[in-house]
């Protein structure tokens, strides 16, 4: 998706749970914060990290200069299961 | 001289194979990108037919003002549960009402996308499902895209 996207002439960056599942699809560009699949923005409510995930994974759209990079971001969240 | 000693050898090392890669630089400051919202968690309206979870390549066009309580998520392949206590959690719509009104980001697309990920029919994926919802981002001038996924 995130390549079909980005064929178009569009940027993004992926916001994912799983780097290496990112890296092996061929992901353009990603943020890994260290999340559960299902919460890959943030806690639930938790407005200031979803937040600041948002952000931090925007920017990056402006800072990546690699093809294929995925960058850590400090944000953690452990699901309560 | 050929390099093959013996036919058909083979690595006993497993070799991922991944796609060449893809990347558009973006043209703007990102507090001038109109930006839309993508992701692989079967997050739709709740008057949208919802996903199969069998495996489904469709999507869903979620208008930009649809309110959170509108929305659900179908999507048999990971925990739903903190996702249906706050679908920002995979779909953080309300973070970019904030960003766009705050002057962070320059706007945000008319319409954001949601599909099922995790597996289903790939090529109809990479042929039909992700070229339609990238031309639904070109036509409404949008900059950037946020994708949730994996």
């Amino acid at each position: 998706m995130q390549r079909a996207i980005e064929k178009a002439g569009v940027p993004t960056i992926c916001i994912t749970a799983l780097p290496p599942v990112s890296r092996q699809n061929g992901t353009p560009r990603a943020a890994a914060p260290l999340v559960p699949m299902g919460a890959n923005a943030g806690a639930p409510h938790d407005i200031a990290m979803q937040r600041g995930i948002t952000i931090d994974s925007l920017k990056l759209i402006e800072t990546i200069e690699t093809p294929g990079k995925i960058v850590p971001l400090p944000y953690e969240y452990h699901a309560q299961i | 001289m050929s390099l093959t000693v013996v036919k058909g050898l083979q690595s006993e090392i497993f070799v991922p194979v991944t796609p060449p890669s893809v990347f558009t630089k973006p043209t703007k400051p990102m507090n001038e990108w109109i930006v839309g919202l993508a992701t692989a968690a079967g997050v739709h309206r709740k008057d949208q037919e919802r996903f199969n979870l069998a495996g489904d390549f469709t999507w869903r066009k979620i208008p930009k003002d649809t309110p959170t309580d509108m929305l659900m998520v179908s999507h048999g392949g990971y925990d739903n549960s903190d996702v249906n206590k706050d679908v920002n959690c995979m779909f953080p719509i309300d973070r970019i009402h904030e960003l766009a009104a705050e002057g962070v980001i320059g706007g945000e697309a008319e319409n954001h996308a949601g599909f099922m990920g995790g597996g289903g029919n790939i090529e109809k994926f990479t042929n039909e499902t992700g070229p339609a919802i990238a031309e639904m981002f070109k036509e409404e001038g949008v900059d950037a895209v946020l994708v949730t996924a994996g």
